[in-house]
């Protein structure tokens, strides 16, 4: 199995590779690497890899992020359309 | 068209009988049973891919199929993003599956989708 090429965020199509040499080259927190890369920025909200984001930056910068404030998210929880906003039943 | 169903299960028993029912995908007509999602539906029909990357093309199908990762998201009579994991068919239900949209401001591709 080829690890660094394997997809981490599927949404935004970030791979294992991209995520930890971003990590290691700007020495950054998960939120940084999240910005730089678009990894859980994607359609599902980071819903899938999230904690792997976290994990991966941990490990590659060998300590916690500087943040150390985890990758956030906030509501809508799931994507919402602007019918259902709108009043409209599902 | 029963390709992929556990038709004896060691423990479940027997598939019940259960009305059939017809969908089209892509402008393919296929048929699936009461109760099976989209996702389901099309895998005992041997269809894995369910739509492609908007920005890469590459193909994607059943992910987490609990609803959690959008990966499934299908347009479902018109009305786009909904998971074909958790969407059940329905007679003559119309579904289309996603497709590589066009980048013409992306470097070095999709020349021919320029129109100015």
């Amino acid at each position: 199995m080829n690890m660094p090429n394997t997809i981490v965020c599927r949404c935004e199509e970030v791979t294992l590779e991209e995520i930890a040499d971003t990590a290691k080259r700007y020495r950054c927190s998960s939120r940084e690497v999240k910005l730089r890369t678009r990894a859980g920025m994607g359609f599902c909200g980071g819903r899938t890899c999230r904690y792997l984001i976290e994990e991966i930056v941990r490990q590659a910068i060998g300590h916690a992020t500087f943040d150390t404030v985890p990758l956030k998210y906030q509501p809508p929880v799931r994507p919402v359309s602007f019918s259902q906003l709108g009043g409209e039943q599902r | 068209m029963m390709s992929g169903r556990i038709e004896h299960h060691p423990i479940l028993g027997p598939l019940h009988s259960r009305k059939r029912i017809g969908f089209i995908f892509d402008g393919r007509t296929f048929q699936g049973y009461e109760g099976e999602t989209i996702a389901a539906a099309l895998l005992a029909n041997g269809v894995r891919t369910l739509r492609y990357h908007e920005e890469s093309g590459a193909p994607r199908g059943i992910y987490c199929n609990i609803g959690h990762c959008y990966e499934c998201r299908v347009t479902v009579e018109g009305k786009g993003n909904i998971r074909a994991c958790l969407t059940t068919i329905k007679e003559g239900m119309t579904i289309r599956s996603g497709q590589k949209l066009p980048a013409p401001f992306k470097k070095g591709g999709d020349q021919a989708w320029r129109t100015f």
